[in-house]
């Protein structure tokens, strides 16, 4: 496997991730705002917070955290390298280079989906229509998965996608708990009139992840703050938790060249994520342990980055 | 309405698929029969089949124009060409004895001259040959073979005689179209694969795997073959993904290429570095290595040549195989066909006139009007004088050009391309020229020489229009060789699937009505 594909695999599987979960986040927060009363100061920008590119919103919309410009920068925004259309053209440029190494059929697929963002436009932001949108844009990128699941050979090049899609899922998972977990509501307001409102936010943070019937099944107990960051970091039989994802990269790594370096950063956030005491967390706690596991799984980036992408001459 | 052969006005060309109007040829007489039974909606509705059949597949091509490459879909129409395999036969002896004698003077041309010492081919038109390279002096390739694909573009007169317009033995583009094609037409007529035998295309990427790994250095293991192309902007780019992941082969680029200090080559894999044998080449001569030919290329390798001339890693085709594909040398090839096989050829050229000849230019330069001016070294259907479309300007041009550069500039009649029907944006079906681009792989002899089987026709979709290069508005046809002997055989039925879930003695109904708690 070439160096230059196997990173070009691994992308693909981050943007095909990354388009996945940003169609689920702004799917669930259209809908949680449904449920919340009116005067309840609560709206679109923890989702620019969530991916993590305030500074180049502000730069495009200044403060005007609007539904409509969310929704814009998030899926269509050009400007945006992670707005759904740059991540599937990301994508769809990086399958076009590695069309060799993954089946043909994955090819049709996504360009199928390519075509369909591209030719909605406009139209795919009004309330009405979005859902439908964001809903193709879920089935088409988990389609694509599944195609390349059941048709590529799973072999080295198949697990840097693998490597790809779990660390993708890894950072959305902390960023959406980090967010979520401090500025969804302010928990000192007014009390009585938040407690109802208090456990929709922690299932909306479920569903943002499609997460919130396993956490029924696997819990067995009202969704509460707790219980929920146990399930999201924890939970070892959960795809989109975050162990789960580091177990997924783990067990491609048998599958690689030895790399001594990947696996020490991959122990490191690893262990870092599973002794964490989640019940004892308060909100500070809670965002400097999620802030070092982002830092580690962009420490594990930069190990794969050094020990397989880039190869130098002899 | 459906089409009415009746008014398909084809008698003032050769037409692939009627004699005249209402009289398909009888190879072709099951399709018109057919087209003819639909109606124009079911034609629309094939034809937007095929349309959408095209994008999703993603077959495109890089067109370079207001400073960006734009991908367009591939231009197609769904109405097949026909040719009798008993034709076909005779074009495919033709194409291996074509090949062979190249490939003969190529070597000729890089090692012992013998063909110039004996005077049929001119020394001056060695010497001012842009594209012989000195650096290839001296080389023997393996199986004395140069270059190991070829296309050749063929083209029929108003009488029908098929003629060798010219060869591509550089990097020959448009394979990948051709089986792509057919692809397309599957999807859209499966019915008429049934009821006529219609030779398969496919076969195409394994013969050249085959082609490509027998001239490995290191015969004995398995070799490393790898495509090596200058990457995603390149116009053919599609073609290189798609015939490396029909071979199983690595697809590389410049950069994933280097050769060490043992002349051998590397790509950098995530293994580190690991031997590549042989590299099937998708960039010009003059971009192959940095150190031997273009030092600004950033697509090639540095050290390439070199590790070439050493014999550590087998190119396809042999940088300098572009010698034989220049206008001018081509009217020689009939010469050379005689001159290294003893045989007359098979498909004959087309006349031509070289400036280079005092008395054929002052002919030339007299009827500018009648003729087709070529430079020696363009392809793609750049820099040519269509002179019966050309203005008083243009022709004085061209009249200037060639009298600075005679060795540069040869020309022929205008032929009278044949045509084919073809459908038009309203369903209507109107007659096209078009030309045919066959697919030759050598292998050291002509016994061992394949061709594909018929090979990717290009239609110029604009009335009147002669231009078939996909640049400049050119289109595809599936080309189908039709065996009509042979009696189409009924398809065998499979067992029924017979196992499925077994839901324990209960309904359906049952589960129903237990519900769900």
């Amino acid at each position: 496997m070439l160096s230059r594909v196997a990173s070009n695999i691994y992308w693909l599987g981050r943007y095909l991730q990354r388009a996945e979960n940003t169609a689920r986040l702004v799917n669930v927060n259209a809908l949680l705002l449904l449920d919340l009363p009116r005067g309840i100061p609560f709206g679109w920008q923890p989702l620019v917070q969530i991916v993590g590119s305030d500074e180049l919103y502000r730069s495009l919309y200044g403060e005007d955290y609007s539904e409509s410009n969310v929704v814009r920068y998030l899926l269509l925004d050009q400007r945006n390298p992670g707005s759904i259309h740059s991540s599937l053209h990301a994508a769809r440029e990086i399958l076009r280079t590695v069309r060799d190494a993954t089946p043909r059929e994955v090819w049709e697929k996504l360009n199928d989906l390519h075509y369909y963002v591209i030719g909605q436009g406009e139209g795919a932001l009004s309330r009405s229509r979005r859902g439908a949108f964001l809903q193709r844009v879920i089935d088409g990128t988990m389609l694509v998965y599944a195609v390349l699941s059941f048709n590529m050979s799973q072999d080295v090049g198949f697990q840097f996608l693998r490597i790809g899609t779990s660390l993708e899922q890894a950072d959305m998972t902390t960023r959406i708990l980090d967010v979520r977990s401090t500025s969804l509501l302010d928990p000192t307001g007014r009390a009585e009139q938040l407690a109802p409102l208090y456990n929709i936010q922690w299932m909306s943070v479920l569903r943002s992840l499609t997460a919130y019937q396993m956490y029924r099944r696997h819990v067995k107990a009202r969704v509460n703050r707790t219980g929920v960051l146990r399930f999201l970091l924890q939970n070892r039989e959960f795809p989109r938790s975050v162990t789960f994802c580091l177990s997924a990269v783990a067990s491609t790594l048998p599958h690689l060249p030895e790399a001594r370096s990947v696996e020490r950063t991959l122990w490191r956030v690893r262990a870092l994520v599973q002794d964490a005491n989640v019940d004892k967390l308060v909100e500070e706690g809670l965002h400097e342990l999620i802030d070092e596991i982002q830092l580690g799984l962009s420490d594990l980036h930069e190990a794969l980055a050094e020990v397989f992408f880039k190869t130098p001459d002899i | 309405m459906a089409i009415d052969w009746r008014q398909y006005r084809c008698e003032n060309f050769y037409d692939e698929l009627c004699e005249a109007p209402g009289r398909p040829r009888a190879a072709a007489l099951k399709l018109a029969e057919y087209l003819g039974s639909l109606s124009e909606p079911e034609m629309a509705e094939r034809r937007l089949a095929a349309e959408l059949a095209i994008k999703v597949m993603g077959i495109s091509f890089t067109v370079y124009s207001e400073g960006k490459n734009v991908d367009r879909a591939w231009p197609f129409d769904i109405i097949p060409r026909i040719i009798p395999l008993s034709e076909w036969v005779k074009t495919e002896a033709g194409l291996k004895q074509r090949a062979y004698a190249l490939n003969l003077f190529i070597q000729d041309l890089y090692n012992d001259q013998k063909i110039i010492k004996d005077g049929v081919f001119p020394a001056d038109l060695l010497n001012e040959s842009v594209n012989f390279r000195k650096q290839c002096v001296g080389v023997k390739p393996a199986n004395g073979v140069w270059a190991h694909i070829c296309g050749s573009d063929l083209v029929r007169d108003k009488d029908g005689t098929m003629y060798v317009l010219e060869d591509n033995l550089r990097v020959p583009s448009g394979v990948s179209y051709m089986v792509e094609n057919r692809l397309v037409t599957k999807r859209v007529f499966p019915e008429l694969f049934e009821a006529t035998t219609i030779l398969p295309v496919d076969d195409y990427p394994a013969q050249l795997y085959d082609t490509l790994a027998a001239i490995s250095p290191r015969p004995l293991d398995q070799p490393n073959v790898v495509l090596l192309t200058p990457g995603i902007f390149n116009s053919a780019y599609f073609e290189h993904a798609y015939l490396a992941q029909q071979m199983g082969i690595e697809l590389v680029e410049g950069t994933d290429l280097f050769v060490a200090d043992d002349d051998c080559v590397y790509m950098r894999t995530i293994y580190g570095p690991r031997r590549v044998d042989v590299i099937y080449r998708r960039i010009d001569d003059l971009f192959l290595d940095p150190e031997a030919f273009n030092p600004e290329s950033i697509l090639g390798v540095p050290g390439l040549m070199r590790a070439w001339i050493s014999g550590r890693v087998a190119l396809a085709n042999c940088p300098g195989a572009g010698v034989a594909d220049d206008k001018v040398v081509y009217a020689f090839v009939p010469a050379m066909i005689k001159y290294y096989l003893g045989e007359d050829p098979i498909i004959p050229n087309v006349p031509s006139f070289l400036c280079m000849d005092p008395k054929q230019r002052e002919y030339v330069i007299a009827n500018l009007d009648k003729l087709v001016v070529k430079p020696a070294n363009e392809s793609g259907g750049y820099g040519m004088l269509i002179g019966p479309r050309s203005t008083a300007e243009e022709r004085e041009k061209f009249r200037r050009l060639i009298e600075a550069n005679p060795r540069n500039y040869m020309a022929q009649p205008t032929l009278a391309l044949s045509t084919a029907p073809t459908m038009m944006e309203d369903n209507t079906v109107e007659p096209r020229h078009l030309d045919l681009r066959p697919f030759i792989l050598s292998r050291g002899s002509v016994e061992s020489t394949y061709v594909t089987t018929g090979g990717l026709t290009r239609v110029a979709m604009i009335r009147g229009s002669l231009v078939v290069n996909s640049s400049q508005g050119g289109g595809a046809k599936d080309t189908w060789i039709v065996d009509m002997d042979e009696a189409p055989t009924q398809s065998q039925s499979m067992g029924s699937m017979t196992q499925s879930q077994t839901l324990d003695g209960a309904t359906p109904q049952d589960i129903a009505a237990r519900g769900d708690d």
